[in-house]
């Protein structure tokens, strides 16, 4: 009975050890912290003069920091497969370990309104499929370093058009 | 019993051993499958330029693929829509950034190609990017679709000054830059400035605008106003077709001769505005037009993958076919060097160095890859709008090493 105890005790080693060895992704465990600005938010065109940041911290100096944005279940976004996540923006980590990252207007138009284009490369905001109202996981990794931190969005229904 | 134990524990130990030294294995000899990742924009502002040089790189494989693949090897083609949008792109990027499979990537846009030369500075994967001469500039492992955009540059200051003294004209001509307001804008004068002051002809001020401008008088006026005698106009069209549109309505295409870097027009905007872009010049490293419809190699890959008809091809097709040709070489020389089952991403890379002189068929010039070169080819034609067609006007021509002028950082 011994004796299988140990066999047991050797596979689960075997396996564990596979999995860490097989691993694509760096699993880091460490202090990185990610904050939203702000964390909260209806979708109107004003995310494009102010859009949605990034910050972050604990992360190695002199990497890149990719943000990107999961997506639930049920919830699709035009060109992203399932199962992929949506890069809405990037820093440059400091001497600190620290990164600030905007999105850009092509990705909140892209990913957070989900707009066609025009052959005059104008978006085409008639076409738009904005998010659904939600809680979002955004998770920022270090590249190389593969540290990961993650935070939450929360896109909000849109408010209800007062009468004029 | 406690011998047992051990021999458990060891054996166990051996079959974990071999599982962490295999992801090392697997990195360094592949499958008989390697793969291409296409970040590319199948959808969003540029992808009328995009998805016909995709379309041409995917066909191409499909081809070598249904020959057997590469002495056997098969080739799969990844092609992610990024939609001009560089997070996108990085974000694509990490999500294969360690898959031993990929062994060499294609970028669309210049800004994403800044960032990924950081990010893959340690671990080099062939990136082909489209026009960037500061690729050539710093050696690495980016490598241009044709020659760098001040080269492109440099061939027409040499068109310039033959076409100024066939007109009979006095003195030196001047041109201008008309284009994006980005880094891709001002490219082709880092190196191309300083080949047309060699040559004598006088560079005035660019005038930049932002991407979807629409209205562009203004800055038109001012070229005028300048005594521009050409103006080399950058973007992605419609943009060459809505600047002469607003040209020929200034009346100033009498004048001034307007002559578009490679994004401009091609069969589908001309199909489409030809009275605007009448008598634009075109610099190009790959066929379009009349060249491209009668292309033997571009009429079969286009009707057997395709099943369009002919006059929907667009000339940037032949893009991605030079891509695919080159790719299939590099491929093929890193078998010939490492064998099948080593392709790792370093051996393409050397490979991508191995194949220059490749003859392509014609639909782009002979491969100029080398260890110190990473542009494309070094050659370009040039082609004129005429009725609503676009007609050579040149053979294949030099386009000169303008990089090499630019002081870099």
């Amino acid at each position: 009975m011994r004796q299988y105890n140990w066999m047991l005790v050797g596979i689960v080693l075997a396996v564990a050890l596979m999995i860490v060895g097989h691993s694509g992704v760096k699993s880091v465990a460490g202090d990185a912290a990610l904050t939203v600005v702000p964390d909260k938010t209806a979708l109107s065109p004003e995310l494009i003069k102010q859009p949605v940041q990034f910050k972050g911290t604990g992360f190695e100096p002199g990497e890149t920091a990719v943000v990107e944005m999961v997506l639930p279940k049920g919830v699709t976004v035009k060109t992203v497969a399932e199962g992929e996540n949506v890069g809405l923006a990037f820093g440059d980590v400091d001497d600190k370990g620290a990164f600030v990252a905007k999105m850009a207007p092509t990705a909140t138009l892209n990913w957070f309104f989900q707009t066609e284009w025009t052959k005059d490369m104008k978006p085409n905001l008639k076409e738009a499929k904005p998010l659904p109202p939600g809680t979002y996981e955004i998770v920022a990794t270090g590249m190389p370093s593969g540290k990961t931190a993650k935070a939450t969005l929360e896109i909000l229904k849109p408010a209800p058009k007062t009468e004029k | 019993m406690r011998r047992d134990r051990i021999r458990w524990l060891l054996v166990w130990l051996a079959f974990a051993l071999l599982g962490c030294v295999s992801p090392l294995t697997s990195a360094q000899a592949i499958a008989k499958e390697v793969a291409f990742l296409d970040l590319s924009d199948f959808t969003g502002p540029v992808a009328g330029l995009t998805v016909p040089a995709s379309s041409g790189l995917e066909d191409y494989i499909k081809s070598v693929n249904e020959k057997g693949g590469v002495e056997g090897v098969k080739i799969k083609y990844i092609g992610v829509d990024t939609r001009y949008d560089v997070a996108r792109t990085i974000s694509a990027f990490k999500r294969y950034a360690r898959d031993p499979q990929v062994v060499a990537m294609g970028i669309c846009s210049t800004p994403a190609g800044k960032m990924l030369q950081r990010l893959t500075r340690e671990q080099p994967i062939v990136c082909t990017v489209p026009g960037d001469g500061e690729f050539q500039a710093h050696l690495g492992n980016f490598f241009t679709w044709g020659p760098t955009y001040q080269d492109a540059f440099a061939a027409t200051i040499d068109w310039v000054l033959k076409d100024w003294k066939e007109k009979g004209k006095e003195g030196d001509p001047s041109i201008a830059v008309l284009s994006w307001d980005n880094a891709y804008g001002r490219e082709m004068l880092r190196g191309g400035k300083e080949y047309a002051e060699k040559k004598g002809v006088k560079v005035l001020k660019s005038e930049l605008f932002p991407t979807g401008t629409l209205k562009y008088d203004i800055y038109l006026s001012r070229l005028a106003e300048a005594g521009a005698n050409y103006v080399y106009v950058g973007g992605v069209d419609p943009t060459q077709t809505n600047i002469m549109r607003d040209a020929t309505r200034l009346g100033l295409t009498k004048d001034i001769k307007f002559i578009s870097d490679y994004w401009g027009p091609t069969a589908l905007g001309t199909s489409l505005h030809p009275e605007a872009l009448e008598g634009m010049v075109v610099v190009s490293f790959f066929l379009r037009g009349e060249d491209a419809q009668n292309n033997e190699m571009m009429k079969k890959f286009w009707t057997t993958y395709r099943k369009r008809p002919m006059k929907e091809m667009n000339g940037g097709y032949a893009i991605g076919l030079g891509l695919g040709m080159s790719l299939e070489a590099a491929i093929k020389d890193a078998i010939k060097r490492v064998g099948p089952d080593k392709l790792t991403r370093d051996e393409i890379y050397k490979s991508y160095q191995n194949i220059t002189g490749l003859d392509r068929q014609g639909v782009v010039g002979p491969v100029a890859y080398a260890p110190k070169v990473r542009r494309a080819s070094d050659v370009v034609k040039f082609y004129v709008v005429k009725s609503g067609k676009i007609i050579p006007i040149t053979d294949w021509v030099e386009a000169p090493n303008a990089v090499a002028l630019h002081k870099w950082e």
